[in-house]
Formats: structure tokens, C-alpha cells, sequence
């Protein structure tokens, strides 16, 4: 086989370790988000909330691993994923560690 | 009319539903009656009757499994039934009408029972 | 990746399918025979097919349960009954032996775990059911296709859970990558090479998309608590934690909850707390009874409502106060709407609820999965190989990559029919009196496949698929003639004529299987002619036209494999 370039094989990597880690921690915040926003915004029972956000974060995960690998460039892959890891750390912060 | 009826109805229905859909193609339709001929102005009644049938079949699995399960039973029983009509397209597609109608008419003298009793 | 939305999903389908297939294969086909994990543990327990089956009372069933775990475990601290079902005719009784007193265990050694002890009861006699050989089964197959073997529980399930996102992944780019998903729906162009391979691949995929994308979901819902603890922690952080989360949901359970009270007190008769659940529940039979520190004074009876017609996994329990017989609680009655969601997704992967022709159809969705997957696996190879075309024609050979793939793809999906068929022989040639039966079973089943796999990776070659295919639609094929020499009543004549069904229905799928595997050794020895009249045709004189050698190098090319 031909030898593909190098930087062709570091982007790949990139993106897998973007799609797979990041995709990941991004799914970890939505589940975290919802569990704590969904009871806060619409007085939803916690445990209800919890079971929501739980439940959707598979789907973010695979929308987050085909994003990584729809966006035209590594970068801005990565960009995507910090961009959506910074909206939902906001409910994470401001609601989370007891007080609402 | 009793579940094991309910569910012959589902599945005959999508059986000649999905004939019918299959035949509507002009590639299906092709192999089936040769090369050059197309489905024209069939081509419109042949996705009507596919669909209605494929409504069919999933009343009749309601009917059968209840209203939750029955669609968990719909969407089997589409499963197998297009298995079958994509082996006969592929295999004897000139069987493929002949299926088609067999199952279209055990699907349709069941049709009366699905929305009485 | 530069390239459209489209392709960049191509790309991703290709890399997330390929690199966990070998897994899915696994969990595919473990998972599609756990379908029928009852009936093929009935199959293997040829003692107990001649056993009567009239049904029996629940009350009596459970009261002849409680007289034998009087017996054999009187102290312990939990009892486990599960009521017989329809496709599972006996009682099942488990108990756990009280943990030794600390500091009884040696210095140095750390204090072993509570065991437990189980058996089987015949529900109108309370006797252990004619004493069946040791064998784990149809549950082999259930827990192979999540917790994997030989390893801990909780590595496989990380290691199956990762394989079932890259198939979500793989799925949904599918999709998106699949340009003409409704113009070739019904399309299959057999004897094309590559092209039936991608046919074959679609149309599988397609016709049971439905059945895929629950499956594989509903798969990463049923460990959602491992792979992503995040809510419940965020959400219970200062509120005690994710135990309390579990209580809130999960009411009524808990171990913990229970306390001894220390002092004796006799349990009360368990028939009345079963009329009362039944008639609470409209009617509905009682599924697992469990009792908590029986013949203390705080002991408790948990009933839960037993599986039918509903879609959710979870069902209403209620709780007696074991002594006194007194109603407790009703948990489970009006499930909110999140946790109903969740024990429908639950329920729909084990699916528990399907009727035997419901069943069937998961049954055969299942198997199109397996399909789906090993002409993926397929197919990639077929591709692969295109780029070796001049490479071959010249006399040389493929790169290790490709090598290695033919040699897992060869492994897995004629490897694995073949040693789960071992599995079923090994049950019938075992003797019934060995020590640690079930495990030496399923060690067969590993010994089988593995000599397979290092067979497949040393010589991936065309003869090679026609050996492995052949030995496992030997083996299948020839299952009912094993299990008429070796059992005395229980052969197809007999079992079609008056049961069990089970044992009959299995009988037939071993010969369905064995038939679709001898059809493949048939379709890759047409294959293998093929190349090899290929092959000939190139060695032979100068080509009449300029045009030839690329044709057939194209011919080679599509033919998949080498002899």
C-alpha cells in the first residue's frame, strides 16, 4: 500500500481522539446538564430529570463522534466540541453541588 | 376473528404491500415484465395499493398484539415480509406479481374483520 | 475528510463497523440465540423432558418453595423464588449463605463474600427436579453477549458497550451515506462480486433498520448506570448520592434496607400475600418472591408482578411484613414517565414480552443482524483487495492488514457457528457425572473456536471458509441424530409428536442453520472455481487482445478470496 502522509494520519487521530474522548465528555455534560436544568427550568421530579438526560446523552454522543468527523477541519471539530462543552457546563456549574 | 387471523392478515398485507411497492420501481418493474416496459401510469395506483396495504397490516397487528406491542409486531412482521419479496424480485421475479396477488386477496378477504368486532 | 458531508460518513462507517465487527459478530449472534436462552437450556437438560407439565397453582408452587428452603437454608439471610412460566416450568430457588462473623475468616485472608446456593424444584412436589445435568445452558449464550467470558464482568461490558457505540455510529452514518436507501430497497444483484456483497449488506441492514437501531440503543440504555453515571451524580451529589437516586427510582429495593431484627419469629404462610398481590394486580400472576431475613422478627416478603403482555421491563412489586403477613407497601403501580420510558427501552432488548411468533421474528431480525455485520466485515475485505489487483496479478501478496482482517473475518463468522454447534455436542457427550460440568462445556466452546481462529489467521484461504462452513454444518445438521443416540426419549420423532416443543423447535433450527452453512460452502466453492478457472485462462498463451488481462484481473479482483 501507498504510504499516506503523516499529517493525513494525525488529523485521523485527532479526530478519534476528539470523537471518542471528547464526544464522550460531551455526552457526560448533556446528561449532567439536563439532570440538573430540566428540574430548575420546568420542576420536573429530579429522578424523571436524571432518567431524561441519561437517556438522551447516547444520542448526543453519536451526533457529537459525527460531527467531529463531518467538520471540515480538525480544528474546527474540536472547536465545535469545546463550544457545546462550555454551554452545558454552565447549568453544571451554576446548578450543581447542592444549593437548587 | 382471533390473534393467529389478525396476525395472517398483517403479514399478507405487507407481503403484497411491499410487492406492490417493489413492482412500482421502474428496475423492479423491469425485471419482472422485460426489458424497456415501465410501470407508467400504474406506477401511481401500485404505491397507492402499497401503502394501504402497509396501513393494513399494521391495523391488523394492533388488532393482534395490542397498541403498543403491535407496533414492536409491525415492524417484524415488515421485516420478514420484505425479505421475501426482495428473494422472489431477486431469484424468480416473474413470481413476484403472482405473490403479490395471491397475498393482496388473503389480505383483502380478511380486511372486513379488522375494523368490525 | 475534506470531502462532502456524505463521504466523511462513508469514511466513518467503514473504520467504526470494521474495527469493533469482530465483537459485534459475538454479541450479534450470543445475543439472537439468547432469544430462546429457556428453551435451549431446556434442550440441554435431557432429564427433564419427559417431566408433565400441567400447571400448577402459584400458591402451592411458592408454599412447596418455602417448605424446602426451610430445609436447606433456614438461616440464611435471602431467599430468591421464581414462579414457573410458560417457558420455564420449574421453580427456581436460590438462597445466599449468611457471611461468616468478622474476624472468623484468617489473618491475612480477606473475608469471603456471602455464596449462595441454587436448584430447581418440580412445582407440584417441591422435589429438586429429577436432578438435570450441570449446565449452564441457554444462559451462556445471554451473558456471553454482554459479559463476554474469562474475564471480569466489568471490562466486558466496557468493552461491549464501547463496540455497541461504534455501532450506533455505524449505523446512523449508514444511513446518512446511503444515497439510494429507498431506490434500492428491495434491490439484490447476486453473483456480482463486490457488488452482491454491498447488496447483500444493504438490504439486510436496511429491511431490519428498525430492529438495528432499537436494539443497538436499547443495548447502551440496559448498562446506561455504568457508561454514564454523570446525571445521577451531578443531580444527587449533595442529596445522598447516587444510592439514593437508585431508591427514588428502583423503590422498594436495596438490600440494606432490611435489617435483622435478631430475634426469631416464624414465617408467616406465604398463599395469602399472593392472593392479596394477584388481586391488587387485576388478576396477574406473581413472577419472583423474595424474602429478606426469613424467620426473623423484621422479615420481609417482596413480591413482583410477573412478566406479560407490556412492553416494560420493570414491574410493580409489593412488600409484607413477613411475620405478620401485613401489606407493607406497593411500589411500581403508576411508573412516572422518564422510568416508563426506560423500562420500555429495557424491555424491548430483552424482550421478555414477545410470544413465541413475536419471538420468531426477533429471532429472525437478529440473525439479519448477524448478516449484516459478517458481509460488512466481508465486503471491506473484497474492497481491500482491489488495491492489491496488480500486486497479485504480478505474483505478489497482500499486506499484512488485509492478511490479518481475512484471518479474524475467517475466525468469526465461520469459527463462531461452528464451536457454538460444539457447544451443544459437548452437552451430549460430556459425562452427566463430571466434576464442574457447565464450566467444562463452555470450555469446549472456547477450545473449539480458538483452535478455529488460529487456524483462520495461519491460512485465511477459500478451502479454509469450505472447512470451518463445512464443520459447522456438520455439527448442526447432524445435532438431532446426536440428540436421538444420546437421550432415550427425546428425539425429533417424539418431541414433534408430543413435546416439549422446545426441544422439537430446536432440533429443526439446528438443521435450518447446518443447511445455510452447507449452502455456503457450496456458494464458496463456486467461488473458488471460479478463480481458479480464472487463473488458468491468465497463465495460459499470449491474450488475443490487449484488452483481456484487465478483465480478468478484474475477475480475480471481485472473487474475494484466494483458493
Amino acid at each position: 500500500m501507498t504510504s499516506t502522509p503523516i499529517r493525513y494520519r494525525l488529523a485521523v487521530a485527532s479526530r478519534a481522539v476528539a470523537a471518542i474522548a471528547g464526544g464522550y465528555a460531551v455526552a457526560a455534560l448533556s446528561a449532567a446538564a439536563l439532570a440538573l436544568a430540566l428540574p430548575a427550568w420546568t420542576g420536573m421530579a429530579r429522578s424523571e430529570a436524571v432518567l431524561t438526560g441519561t437517556l438522551a446523552s447516547f444520542a448526543v454522543f453519536a451526533g457529537a463522534v459525527m460531527w467531529v468527523f463531518a467538520a471540515r477541519t480538525a480544528l474546527r471539530a474540536w472547536a465545535g466540541l469545546a463550544l457545546s462543552a462550555a454551554v452545558l457546563a454552565l447549568p453544571v456549574l451554576l446548578l450543581g453541588g447542592g444549593g437548587a | 376473528m382471533n390473534t393467529p387471523t389478525f396476525f395472517t392478515l398483517a403479514f399478507t398485507a405487507s407481503l403484497s404491500g411491499f410487492c406492490a411497492l417493489g413492482l412500482a420501481m421502474d428496475r423492479h418493474f423491469e425485471d419482472v415484465f422485460g426489458r424497456g416496459r415501465e410501470p407508467g401510469r400504474w406506477r401511481r395506483w401500485l404505491q397507492l395499493a402499497g401503502t394501504v396495504l402497509l396501513c393494513v397490516s399494521l391495523a391488523a397487528s394492533l388488532r393482534a398484539a395490542g397498541s403498543s406491542i403491535g407496533w414492536v409486531l409491525w415492524f417484524g412482521v415488515l421485516t420478514a415480509a420484505a425479505l421475501i419479496v426482495v428473494a422472489f424480485l431477486s431469484y424468480a421475479p416473474r413470481r413476484t406479481p403472482w405473490l403479490g396477488l395471491v397475498s393482496a386477496l388473503a389480505a383483502l378477504g380478511g380486511l372486513p374483520f379488522t375494523f368490525v368486532s | 475528510m475534506k470531502e462532502g458531508f456524505r463521504q466523511s460518513m462513508a469514511w466513518l462507517h467503514t473504520w467504526s463497523g470494521l474495527l469493533v465487527g469482530w465483537v459485534l459478530f459475538l454479541v450479534f449472534a450470543a445475543g439472537t440465540a439468547a432469544y430462546f436462552r429457556d428453551e435451549i437450556t431446556l434442550w440441554m437438560k435431557p432429564e427433564l423432558h419427559a417431566l408433565p407439565h400441567a400447571p400448577v397453582a402459584q400458591a402451592q408452587a411458592a408454599e412447596r418453595a418455602v417448605q424446602f428452603l426451610q430445609q436447606r437454608g433456614a438461616d440464611s439471610p435471602r431467599w430468591f423464588i421464581s414462579m414457573p412460566t410458560g417457558r420455564e416450568p420449574l421453580v427456581g430457588v436460590l438462597w445466599t449463605k449468611p457471611a461468616p462473623p468478622a474476624g472468623a475468616a484468617p489473618a491475612g485472608e480477606r473475608p469471603r463474600r456471602a455464596r449462595f446456593e441454587n436448584a430447581s424444584l418440580d412445582p407440584a412436589t417441591g422435589d429438586t427436579a429429577h436432578a438435570p445435568r450441570a449446565t449452564r445452558g441457554g444462559d451462556f449464550f445471554y451473558r456471553l453477549h454482554f459479559d463476554l467470558h474469562y474475564m471480569p464482568a466489568i471490562w466486558a461490558r466496557w468493552i461491549v458497550g464501547f463496540s455497541a457505540m461504534f455501532m450506533l455510529v455505524a449505523i446512523v452514518s449508514g444511513i446518512v451515506t446511503h444515497k439510494r436507501i429507498f431506490k434500492d430497497f428491495f434491490t439484490f444483484r447476486g453473483k456480482k462480486g463486490q457488488r452482491s456483497w454491498l447488496d447483500a449488506h444493504n438490504v439486510t441492514a436496511v429491511l431490519a433498520l428498525p430492529y438495528h437501531l432499537m436494539i443497538t440503543y436499547t443495548g447502551l440504555i440496559t448498562l446506561m448506570f455504568l457508561y454514564m453515571p454523570w446525571g445521577p451524580q451531578a443531580a444527587y451529589k449533595d442529596r445522598g448520592g447516587e444510592q439514593a437516586f437508585f431508591a427514588e427510582v428502583f423503590p422498594g429495593g436495596g438490600r440494606d434496607r432490611f435489617q435483622a431484627a435478631g430475634e426469631k419469629a416464624p414465617l408467616a404462610p406465604i398463599a395469602p400475600m399472593l392472593a392479596q398481590a394477584s388481586a391488587h394486580w387485576g388478576g396477574a400472576a406473581a413472577g419472583r418472591i423474595t424474602v429478606h431475613h426469613p424467620n426473623d422478627a423484621n422479615a420481609v416478603v417482596a413480591i413482583t408482578r410477573a412478566e406479560g403482555p407490556r412492553l416494560s421491563y420493570d414491574q410493580p412489586s409489593m412488600q409484607f411484613n413477613g411475620a405478620t403477613g401485613a401489606l407493607i407497601a406497593t411500589y411500581g403501580d403508576v411508573p412516572q414517565a422518564a422510568a416508563e420510558t426506560r423500562g420500555v427501552l429495557y424491555g424491548l432488548h430483552v424482550g421478555r414480552f414477545a410470544n413465541p411468533l413475536l419471538r420468531a421474528l426477533f429471532f429472525l431480525s437478529g440473525l439479519a443482524g448477524c448478516v449484516m455485520v459478517a458481509t460488512g466485515l466481508l465486503l471491506w475485505a473484497v474492497k481491500e483487495r482491489q488495491k492489491y489487483a496488480k500486486v497479485l496479478r504480478k505474483g505478489g501478496r497482500i499486506g499484512f492488514g488485509l492478511r490479518l482482517v481475512d484471518g479474524l473475518n475467517l475466525g468469526a463468522v465461520a469459527g463462531l457457528p461452528a464451536a457454538m454447534a460444539a457447544f451443544f455436542w459437548a452437552n451430549r457427550l460430556l459425562p452427566v457425572g463430571l466434576a464442574e460440568r457447565a464450566a467444562a462445556e463452555i470450555r469446549w466452546f472456547f477450545i473449539v473456536w480458538g483452535a478455529l481462529a488460529v487456524l483462520a489467521l495461519l491460512r485465511p484461504t477459500l478451502r479454509m471458509w469450505q472447512a470451518q462452513l463445512g464443520l459447522g454444518a456438520l455439527l448442526f445438521m447432524l445435532l438431532p441424530v446426536l440428540n436421538a443416540f444420546t437421550t432415550t426419549h427425546s428425539h425429533l420423532g417424539a418431541t414433534l409428536r408430543h413435546g416439549p416443543g422446545a426441544v422439537a423447535g430446536l432440533d429443526l433450527v439446528a438443521i435450518a442453520l447446518g443447511l445455510g452453512l452447507a449452502s455456503a460452502v457450496w456458494f464458496v466453492e463456486r467461488k473458488r472455481r471460479k478463480t481458479l478457472a480464472l487463473k488458468h485462462a491468465a497463465k495460459a498463451p499470449a491474450p488475443r487482445t490487449p484488452g483481456e488481462p484487465e478483465a480478468l484481473s478484474q475477475g480475480l479482483a471481485t472473487s474475494g478470496h484466494q483458493p
